[in-house]
């Protein structure tokens, strides 16, 4: 069953998110993919996430497309005017890409290419309505198209400092949602209980909500995002489970599981996010029994 | 010179529709000189406004007063007094104008009049062109004082693309290709050599792409 049923049928749906290359050696993401092909729903190909420039992730979801593996590919405005966005839209289409997942796109600052102009010709809301005009066949200028492409558009809610930010996150992802959104991703949620109050608002905005389950591949990490992402949630309890553990490299996959299996009857879906190792998913699958 | 052209009067008059008593505010600088909200344009809006709710039916009380700059708050101060009897300003500055008025009277509601157009010339009487775009690294001194990003249309940084015809730009035969100006002028110049430079990929930090910009010049900020 497709991604797009699966949540139209309220059945739980499992995301990884892979990387495209910095070039064109694809061996290691086709590898990863085809390893959990028959395990996840969908495999989500971010496109030049944190500004680094890599392949994109149209040629990442064709390559999922190819490997016959459901993909869900990032669009944002940074990098691409409404011509462009439009005209990739039409080329995912037509190269088998169902789902869009319209995403923030980090300023030029952060990313690996601090002196290219961004563009941001419309906005996240703007980027929504284009799609969903597209998809009812019209373009942004009010022409008909000559075929008309059909997508499940997702948006995402960015990690939020405190309950304010929080609240403020939840209304922007309503207007998305009035734009034409049909599901969320959220920040990532390492602690069950502790973000329950979040998912269960999260879960009013009347659409399928999944999860962003993260690995921590370290102790490092961990206090870092604790430091830097009051919204995850990292008690101190959770990163001295990794710290006293023998293998640290395994107590996180343990955790990352069984945030998946805890998700399973609270969330519509989780997105397992790995960040260079994807290979260890299938791992991660194994302990959330999936 | 910032150029800005005034509002249709119809977006004015929605902006200020729920309000009684207006503070109309022009700008003695840039708005002046290209003739959008200077002395003079502040007394012509505030007839035609007045004029037009009349019309309608409404009775509109409107303030006239021109600071010496708006985008200075030493002289967006002077007008601390006139506050109290108006419900709302409508500014004829640029946008920084506009701004710093917001930014000064923060229980006041402020609206633009004018539409900041761009950095400009005048190019005779009546006409203002685009000069500068404010890009925070200025290639003049190796395009013969002709600036593409400005006045290419596709700010071309290597040479003209195929649509220079006759000197002109493809979007329109009003409009000069900068780089038939930068090559005539470098001939002019005895500096063709200038024309075969590669001028590599721009660092477009500096034209606002790492953020809106600050200049802060520690020997007088203190």
């Amino acid at each position: 069953m497709s991604f797009s049923r699966r949540l139209q049928s309220d059945e739980f749906v499992v995301l990884a998110e892979m990387h495209t290359p910095k070039g064109v050696n694809i061996s290691r993401l086709v590898t990863d993919a085809r390893r959990i092909k028959d395990r996840v729903d969908a495999i989500v190909i971010p496109d030049m996430d944190n500004g680094i420039m890599r392949m994109s992730a149209l040629a990442g979801g064709v390559l999922m497309h190819r490997q016959g593996i459901e993909a869900i590919i990032h669009v944002y405005c940074r990098d691409r005017n409404r011509m462009a966005l439009q005209g990739d839209l039409l080329a995912a289409h037509v190269l088998g890409i169902e789902n869009i997942l319209v995403v923030h796109g980090e300023e030029m600052e952060v990313g690996d290419h601090h002196e290219a102009r961004p563009v941001n010709d419309i906005d996240e809301i703007e980027l929504i309505g284009a799609i969903r005009s597209l998809v009812e066949g019209k373009d942004m200028a009010g022409f008909e198209l000559d075929g008309v492409p059909s997508f499940k558009t997702g948006c995402t809610i960015a990690p939020f400092a405190d309950q304010k930010a929080m609240e403020e996150e939840l209304a922007l992802a309503k207007r998305k949602i009035d734009a034409g959104c049909r599901f969320v991703i959220t920040p990532p949620v390492f602690d069950v209980d502790s973000s329950a109050d979040f998912l269960k608002k999260a879960a009013a905005l009347g659409v399928p909500v999944i999860p962003t389950v993260f690995l921590l591949k370290s102790v490092a990490v961990a206090r870092y995002i604790a430091t830097n992402e009051p919204s995850a949630k990292i008690s101190d309890a959770l990163i001295s489970r990794i710290r006293k553990s023998a293998d640290r490299e395994n107590e996180g996959i343990r955790i990352a599981g069984e945030t998946v299996a805890a998700l399973k009857g609270i969330a519509q879906g989780v997105l397992i996010q790995t960040l260079g190792w994807e290979h260890r998913i299938p791992a991660i699958l194994d302990v959330a029994g999936l | 010179m910032i150029t800005a052209e005034r509002k249709p009067l119809k977006e004015i008059m929605d902006y200020i529709q729920p309000f009684n008593r207006i503070l109309l505010v022009g700008c003695n600088e840039c708005v002046t000189v290209c003739s959008a909200g200077g002395r003079k344009e502040v007394g012509l809006l505030s007839s035609a406004l007045q004029s037009a709710f009349l019309s309608a039916g409404k009775s509109i009380e409107i303030k006239e007063h021109t600071l010496e700059r708006q985008c200075d708050p030493e002289y967006v101060e002077e007008i601390v007094g006139m506050m109290d009897g108006v419900d709302a300003v409508v500014s004829m500055a640029c946008g920084c104008g506009v701004q710093e008025m917001a930014r000064r009277y923060k229980n006041k509601p402020v609206f633009p009049a004018v539409n900041t157009k761009f950095m400009g010339a005048s190019e005779r009487q009546g006409v203002w062109a685009e000069r500068c775009q404010g890009c925070g690294n200025c290639l003049l001194g190796i395009t013969g004082g002709i600036c593409p990003i400005a006045r290419c249309s596709k700010q071309l940084m290597n040479g003209p693309c195929g649509g220079s015809t006759n000197g002109k730009c493809e979007i329109s035969k009003e409009v000069d290709c900068a780089w038939q100006l930068i090559w005539d002028r470098l001939k002019m110049l005895g500096q063709e050599d200038r024309y075969l430079d590669i001028i590599p990929a721009k660092d477009w930090r500096t034209a606002g792409g790492g953020g809106p910009r600050k200049i802060v010049r520690e020997d007088l900020a203190g």
